[in-house]
């Protein structure tokens, strides 16, 4: 009975820590109903005010839902390593580029690491990385390293820098880890307006300051592509290309722009004005971006320049858009890491939102020396890709101070300041995979949950009852104890219970009962072999010992493999079902057993009593 | 209460009826896969799929009409829940063009029953690969541990006729996806992730219920001459079968209450559970224990277990 004793303190001890740990739940679903149950918003903000240390420990202490289930964005984006490994290269030729294009197809459907791919096509080709990478003298190992570091560093940039922005656009409780090589995975729960976030999350937030060409240049680099179209050279958009008929295209007038701007010439989309202000109409801004960085029609471009389109565009009296089109150099005067303030406000000329930055001592005397050398001239500020304006140098600027307008609302510029302050991705980011759920099917898949908790719990109890009579009672109070241990280690831990989670308790209910079921009709073999019923109460523990232990063991390790390989939904079933699979083995094994002992030794329960 | 007396079936007799009837349903869902192949969800094949709730009951028709001239490619279905539709692309882009592109189009063309998109997941191609390989690793791994482990606890004869036994179930599951998949609207059957955690969860509750078996198999063969060895199986198999048929019960209860009540997400999943158990339980039978005493007889040495 000394055995017994150590045991019923241990069972004792596991029901009071499931309780306590679940007591914040219960607490914050009651405190929570009270706020909302009050009649007037005043008595409930009181209330709130009063209770406020206890409501914010609740909360915090208490059972986390998952995105599925309380609505929210499940994000996995991954950082495109292969544009660092561009940048890092000083020679890219032809070949160069011809290399990267295949190993961009080869990862395309490879979750190996970038920099090894690279390597592996470069062994291929037998060309050594040094003709391309860092010092002639580097060995390709020792180039492959520089690589990989500089990966890794690119990873926890990045990882920190859209922290840093989603704690700035502020989101409670965001979940962000870095996912192999090159994916970053991003929880957001109760995100309202997702399009906001992703574009937040995306933004590369590339600022670049650069010089505008003079005006006839631009003229005679617009001429030049307009010829080579005429000549017939391949200036044409790939007609139907996957893309594009995948792809529904965002807007009605965009749509419609989609199909017979695919098949155009350039210099059908692109006017020039009578005040020379060379333009593409909206419905052409993506076809004739997507034109701009072709390589032939770079070819035909001035040495170290570009054509860059107006991130906004402007309106003619008639109510038309267009999109003014700039010939810059390619090489930036400037670029954003120099910027170490941004505020966004009101301009004072007009009412526009802009965002105001300042720059640090470096950029401060750089920027000095580029306004002081560039009076008269234009610098355009672009920000990924897009001019967002180009301002004539008036004077001298010797205080790093510089300004960003053209921007449409101040929600726009609110998040350029966030994106500025927290500074530039060291190389794009792609959304891979994601899944958003809104809070009403959250809440619908709340109760879809609950009621099959309910019903999995009632009609496993009852089948134990009626099967095994009060033995049942016993496996089933084993039961109570399991998913209460469930719960409250999922609690305890700070994990997430889903809609799979719950499948996964569900599950683990019809298998806990499983060792019962084993150790009962072990005992019921023995009773029928005419064996008292304290001997067969043990013989049944003893024997079917091994068989639970085994099953155990191979259920654990399929859930376990589970967690391991699985992403996002299935590793919440997965854990749950690890942590069922554990206290389940402790319940039948430890608790049935004690209460068998307990009520055998007193005379409650006899032969009869396992049905 | 109770479903079994004593009973006494001899089921090494008739393993050779056994071994046709898995046979054949393993070469009918083979033939299935060849033929008809699977249906692969969002996670293993790319794309996007769109829950859209109406505010009153809807025609699907309707909506696959007006998603249909808004340009988008791919099946609408009746989702498995009130006045919602499910809207399944190969679309893996820019998911608010997508839901904008919807909302406009609902809104212009459906206006007196607002449709709201509830819910969106896009997977691009290249995790869906990464996805599929996770899968197969996990698959393989599962099943390479528990030869291992098997093995280790009874001896390889055992283990592999374990692990037969799971092929055979894990396979049989799958062909059934494929015969019945997409022929129900309220469970499409596309294997995606969940179903993976089906095989594996099956896999683990297959081994389980063969352990029990061998379990009872190594108890009693303990001294015992080959000559002895049908009568101890059979034995062995007659009396875990209550056993073996209760606790299949128990767990399918709990499937079957998922199946009803946890919602469209988890029915692929429950059904896969559902057949995995009903073909787990029969293999652990008919399938492991036979095969062990097939290669016994050939072997024709006498069996040492571990642990015995």
């Amino acid at each position: 009975m000394k055995n017994n004793r150590f045991k019923l303190i241990l069972i004792a001890v596991v029901a009071l820590v499931s309780v306590w740990s679940i007591w914040p739940t219960y607490r914050d679903h009651e405190l929570s109903q009270k706020l909302s149950g009050f009649r007037s918003s005043e008595d409930s903000l009181k209330f709130a005010i009063d209770h406020r240390a206890e409501i914010e420990q609740a909360r915090d202490k208490s059972l986390k839902l998952g995105l599925d289930l309380r609505g929210g964005m499940h994000l996995v984006m991954e950082v495109d390593l292969f544009d660092l490994i561009e940048q890092k290269a000083w020679n890219k030729d032809a070949r160069f580029q011809q290399i990267m294009a295949s190993v961009r197809s080869v990862a395309a459907t490879s979750g190996d690491s970038p920099v090894e791919l690279l390597a592996t096509e470069f062994r291929k080709q037998n060309i050594p990385l040094s003709r391309y990478f860092y010092d002639i003298r580097n060995s390709d190992r020792e180039i492959v390293d520089k690589l990989n570091k500089e990966s890794q560093d690119a990873l926890v940039r990045a990882k920190e820098i859209i922290r840093n922005r989603i704690d700035q656009y502020g989101v409670a409780e965001p979940l962000i880890q870095t996912q192999g090589a090159r994916r970053i995975i991003i929880e957001l729960s109760g995100v309202t307006d997702e399009t906001r976030v992703r574009k937040l999350l995306k933004g590369t937030a590339k600022l670049e300051f650069r010089l505008v060409k003079e005006h006839e240049s631009l003229l005679r680099a617009i001429d030049t592509i307009n010829s080579m179209a005429a000549e017939g050279q391949a200036v044409k958009a790939p007609a139907g290309s996957s893309m594009a008929s995948a792809a529904p295209a965002d807007s009605a007038s965009a749509k419609v722009a989609a199909a017979p701007a695919a098949g155009r010439k350039l210099s059908d989309v692109i006017g020039v004005m009578k005040n020379g202000l060379v333009f593409t109409p909206e419905y052409a801004r993506e076809y004739v971006a997507s034109m701009f960085k072709r390589e032939d029609v770079q070819a035909r471009l001035p040495q170290d320049t570009e054509l860059l389109i107006a991130a906004k565009p402007e309106q003619t009296e008639k109510g038309e858009k267009y999109f003014p089109i700039y010939l810059v150099k390619k090489s930036p005067e400037l670029t954003g890491g120099v910027i170490t303030e941004a505020k966004a406000t009101f301009g004072t000329q007009n009412v526009q939102p802009e965002v105001n930055m300042s720059m640090n001592d470096e950029g401060t005397s750089k920027w000095a020396r580029i306004t002081g050398a560039n009076i008269g001239k234009q610098i355009a500020i672009v920000l990924d890709g897009a001019v967002y304006s180009a301002p004539v140098v008036q004077s001298r600027i010797p205080n790093g101070n510089s300004v960003i307008n053209g921007i449409s609302s101040l929600e726009e510029a609110k998040d350029l300041e966030i994106i500025l302050k927290a500074g530039a991705l060291p190389a794009p980011v792609r959304i891979l995979e994601e899944r958003t759920v809104g809070p009403s099917l959250g809440s619908d898949y709340i109760r879809a949950g609950l009621q099959s908790l309910i019903w999995g719990f009632v009609a496993v109890a009852i089948f134990m009852i009626i099967y095994y009579n009060k033995a049942g009672v016993a496996a089933d109070f084993a039961l109570v104890l399991n998913i209460l241990v469930v719960i409250s280690v999922l609690a305890g831990f700070k994990a997430s219970l889903s809609l799979p989670g719950i499948a996964g308790i569900v599950l683990t209910m019809g298998m806990a009962v499983d060792a019962n079921v084993l150790i009962y009709e072990r005992i019921r073999e023995e009773l029928a072999e005419g064996r008292s019923l304290k001997m067969a109460v043990d013989a049944g523990y003893s024997r079917a010992f091994s068989s639970i232990l085994d099953s155990h063991v191979t259920t654990l390790a399929a859930a376990f493999l589970l967690s391991q390989f699985g992403v996002g939904p299935v590793q919440g079933f997965a854990v749950t079902l690890m942590i069922g699979t554990g206290a389940s083995l402790f319940t039948a094994i430890v608790v049935t057993r004690v209460i068998f002992d307990l009520l055998v030794g007193s005379g409650f329960m006899n032969e009869k009593s396992f049905g | 209460m109770r479903l079994f007396q004593k009973t006494n079936f001899n089921f090494i007799k008739h393993r050779k009826v056994a071994y046709a009837v898995s046979l054949l349903l393993l070469l009918a869902g083979m033939v299935s896969l060849f033929v008809r192949g699977l249906n692969y969800g969002i996670d293993f094949k790319g794309g996007s799929e769109v829950v859209i709730r109406f505010a009153k009951p809807v025609d699907v028709g309707a909506v696959r009409n007006v998603i249909g001239q808004a340009g988008v490619r791919g099946s609408v279905k009746q989702y498995g829940m009130e006045r919602a539709v499910l809207l399944s692309t190969d679309y893996h882009g820019e998911t608010a063009d997508l839901k904008g592109l919807i909302t406009r189009s609902l809104s212009d063309r459906m206006p007196g029953n607002p449709g709201e998109v509830v819910s969106i997941q896009a997977v691009g191609p290249s995790i869906a690969t990464d996805m599929k390989w996770a899968a197969m690793k996990a698959l393989g791994a599962a099943l390479v541990g528990i030869l291992l482990y098997v093995g280790f606890r009874f001896e390889i004869k055992f283990a592999t006729a374990g692990v037969l036994a799971i092929f055979h179930d894990v396979l049989t599951v799958l062909g059934l996806f494929s015969l019945l998949g997409g022929i129900f609207d309220f469970m499409p059957l596309e294997v995606d992730q969940s179903i993976i955690a089906a095989f594996l969860t099956i896999a683990g509750y297959s081994i389980t219920d063969t352990v029990v078996v061998y379990d009872r198999i190594r108890e009693r063969i303990r001294g015992q001459k080959p000559s002895e060895y049908e009568r101890i199986f059979n034995e062995s198999m007659n009396q875990t079968l209550s056993r073996t048929i209760i606790t299949s019960g128990t767990l399918m209860i709990s499937v079957l209450v998922l199946f009803i009540f946890a919602g469209p997400a988890i029915r692929g999943f429950a059904f896969a559970m559902f057949a995995g158990i009903v073909v787990g339980t029969y293999s652990s039978i008919f399938v492991a224990a036979p095969i062990v005493f097939d290669w016994q007889q050939r072997s024709k040495s006498a069996i040492k277990l571990r642990g015995a």
